[in-house]
């Protein structure tokens, strides 16, 4: 009972739970478990800001510490959300501005962030530690110039992959001299030069900096000063790559990487010139993460550099590595877990490395720990991934990007049905799965069979009708992020399966068949489910009602399906009216 | 219009606004390109590939070319990554380019790889859509902004003999050709 435990032992008992699913069932345990878990947490993350309002959240959690949030769906990484759409942060920075004066940590992913909710930010919170915008825009330089100069304990500025209007960069200036907390810097997606002088003075004055990320800007004659200044990094992200080839500028180089030896991860790499990579290759035995996505790097020094990192177990880098590489990859780091492959010319009508299906086969046979695979590349068959699939069921994710997006398999011509029928069947913890290559319905019927622990599917061009849509919706159990574009997906799947859309986070679902009738009738049917359509043609029911609406976007929400930041081309249900959509 | 959700899946003859498509049949690769599909079907056919471009004077795709939106799924950084990759690519001087195999079947098979002296990173360029020797130098010189009478075009064989390129004529050297390299002329 309840009653034989005073509050202060159930509180700290419930300290020691971190995940938010263990608390979230603690809190369904019974009303009085309900209150004290909600007194007591302090994290809270929020998958989709527009499932539930600041109002609720503050309502519910009085106390919290770090907010985690995202925004847009993913789709929005490649342009299918058109500008405007929504995801706004601040209406919950100035809500959290009252409500929690001792707020330490916001991470915001893929959300339209300001140089006002900046200032906000850096002004309201006297103990603000975290700052951890991934994916986001709508912020210049003046916010940040808020952020180092108010936040006085900031402890973490990461702003990876973001947007930023850069206007120059003083702001880094404006971190006073008694600012010493800095644990982790990463302004690589910035484009302006900061003062050298500044950066390095606060790198020397930060002595618990563990990650610093530069930009493109920060030459390589600097990056040894810097490093210097801070051997005791475990993540760096260098500037350019590349130098006049000078021996002193090697030899300054290798000096103050070999002083670094907690260094774990490594990134940057832009311009690189190969003649300077050997003077990394001191700390390349501890190194666990490599990150080259930025390196046009010939595929020979490549090799030369992996085969001294035996400890590597994430390796991101770009197609120059091709067959080749990936082979040698697969004899020396037999501790790999993640690999992502990304194409240098995307939009290349020719194949310009020479990377194909092998190189992916090679790094399954010979890395037993791969669980983690993005793979871009130009054709593939089904024995490849047949093979892949034998050789590695430990999958946990598999995303495979055929350039031609129905491809099917280059030596029998067929679908690739069966090479990703043997992925779901035999990597039974797979949790996200993205596909592209000629797909049947038949691949979609696999999926619902075996994929019972996915949890993330990305689909494009591909299925035959709507029982591909049902046999996902209705096999796979575990769910919660489903991405479609550009399939013959329709309103019969969508609505059989409308319940099974409050069991997920998100539907998305862009040029397929999905008529304007049946969003109204899913809405209407599934009053927590918000059914956006997003539309840019003008009035869907300017249409006739059996036209298919360009994007679709389904989520559960406990938050008010009429949000009030909708722009004029997204259409939801209207509570007041029966079936009227405004 | 119903008022009550049904499971009422229909096969995908029945299906209104798709392509009828019978799950056992095959889909050959030419069919999936004939022109009454791209009519009737829905998906947004790609792209790049199949486009009958034979304007190789700029040696390089413009991005504005890909009509579909958001593929590859590349973010806007990788993307930029590309564009200046390519933009070096064509500018620098060592692009070493493989061939696993000239000639074989059709058109669009015939891809060989370009090495220039002083370049680090390969180059293809597919030989099926030349009809010239004066065809392909010009695109060439086109791909590496480079002036034609700095260069002279070798070419190995699959004898594996390294050979002057212009001598055989032009048939009987796309058949036989393995790789090319560009030389700078010696004077």
């Amino acid at each position: 009972m309840a009653y034989s435990f005073p509050e202060e032992v159930l509180e700290h008992v419930f300290s020691f739970l971190s995940s938010d699913r263990d608390r979230n069932a603690v809190s369904l345990v019974c009303k009085s478990w309900y209150d004290i878990e909600r007194w007591c947490r302090r994290r809270i993350f929020v998958g989709n800001c527009y499932a539930v309002s600041p109002e609720i959240v503050i309502r519910r959690f009085p106390e919290l510490r770090a907010v985690e949030m995202k925004g847009k769906p993913h789709f929005a990484d490649f342009n299918l959300v058109p500008e405007g759409w929504g995801a706004y942060a601040y209406p919950w920075i100035a809500a959290m501005e009252e409500a929690y004066p001792f707020l330490e940590e916001i991470k915001l992913k893929r959300m339209v962030v300001t140089d006002e909710s900046l200032e906000l930010i850096s002004k309201s919170y006297k103990s603000f530690k975290v700052l951890v915008l991934t994916s986001c825009e709508g912020f210049t330089t003046d916010g940040l110039a808020s952020i180092a100069a108010n936040c006085r304990h900031l402890r973490e500025l990461d702003l990876r992959e973001s947007e930023v209007e850069d206007l120059s960069g003083h702001w880094l200036s404006h971190f006073p001299d008694s600012c010493t907390s800095l644990v982790s810097l990463n302004m690589s997606c910035l484009g302006s030069e900061v003062s050298f002088c500044a950066l390095e003075r606060l790198v020397a004055r930060s002595p618990n900096l563990r990650t610093l990320r530069l930009n493109r800007a920060v030459p390589l004659e600097r990056l040894a000063n810097l490093i210097r200044r801070a051997p005791q990094l475990v993540e760096l992200g260098t500037g350019a790559y590349s130098a006049e080839i000078r021996s002193d500028t090697f030899s300054n180089l290798a000096d103050a990487f070999s002083a670094c030896k907690q260094l774990k991860a490594l990134s940057g790499f832009w311009d690189v010139v190969p003649s300077y990579l050997p003077a990394m290759y001191s700390v390349c035995s501890g190194i666990t993460s490599l990150n080259l996505s930025y390196a046009a790097i010939p595929s020979s020094d490549l090799v030369k550099l992996i085969s001294q990192c035996q400890n590597l177990q994430r390796l991101w880098v770009l197609d120059y590595i091709e067959d080749s590489g990936l082979d040698a990859l697969a004899a020396s780091c037999k501790d790999l877990q993640e690999l992502r492959v990304f194409p240098s010319d995307p939009f290349g009508a020719e194949p310009n490395v020479s990377l194909t299906e092998q190189g992916l086969v090679s790094v399954s046979e010979g890395c037993p720990k791969l669980e983690s695979v993005l793979y871009f590349c130009r054709q593939m068959s089904n024995a490849a991934l047949i093979a892949i699939a034998k050789n590695r069921p430990n999958f946990i994710r598999f995303r495979l990007c055929i350039i031609d997006p129905q491809a099917p398999d280059y030596l029998t011509l067929e679908p690739l049905d069966a090479g990703f029928g043997a992925i779901v069947e035999k990597c039974k913890e797979l949790r996200r799965l993205s596909m592209t290559g000629l797909l049947t319905d038949r691949v979609f019927k696999y999926i619902g069979s075996h994929a019972k622990k996915l949890e993330m599917l990305s689909i494009a061009f591909a299925g035959d009708s709507d029982l591909g849509l049902h046999h996902v919706l209705s096999g796979c159990d575990s769910l919660r992020k489903l991405e479609i574009r550009d399939c013959p997906f329709g309103d019969k799947a969508l609505l059989a399966n409308a319940a099974k859309l409050e069991t997920m986070r998100s539907l998305w679902m862009s040029s397929c068949s999905v008529s304007f009738g049946a969003c109204k009738l899913l809405a209407q049917k599934m009053p927590r489910l918000n059914v956006e359509v997003i539309d840019e043609r003008g009035p869907p029911d300017s249409r006739p009602e059996g036209c298919s609406v360009e994007r679709a976007y389904v989520y559960r929400t406990v938050a008010s399906r009429q949000r009030l930041d909708m722009p004029d081309f997204v259409w939801t249900h209207d509570e007041d009216s029966s079936l009227r959509y405004s | 219009m119903d008022n009550h959700l049904q499971l009422h899946l229909a096969l995908s003859t029945t299906s209104t606004r798709n392509l009828p498509r019978n799950d056992e049949k095959k889909r050959k690769f030419d069919e999936s390109f004939s022109d009454d599909e791209m009519t009737s079907n829905k998906r947004t056919l790609p792209l790049l590939i199949w486009n009958d471009n034979r304007n190789m004077d700029c040696g390089c795709v413009d991005v504005e070319e890909h009509a579909v939106v958001g593929w590859p799924p590349v973010n806007s950084r990788m993307r930029k990554v590309a564009e200046h990759h390519r933009r070096e690519s064509t500018a620098s001087n060592y692009v070493t380019v493989d061939n696993g195999g000239g000639g074989g079947g059709g058109l669009n098979s015939m891809y060989v790889k370009v090495e220039m002296e002083g370049i680090g990173i390969a180059r293809k360029i597919n030989l099926g859509i030349f009809g010239s020797y004066q065809a392909l130098t010009a695109a060439l010189m086109a791909m590496f902004g480079k002036r034609r009478e700095m260069y002279k075009l070798t070419y190995r064989d699959k004898e594996g003999d390294w050979l002057l390129a212009g001598d055989v004529p032009w048939e009987r050297f796309v058949r036989s050709v393995r790789r090319l390299k560009l030389l700078k002329k010696v004077w």
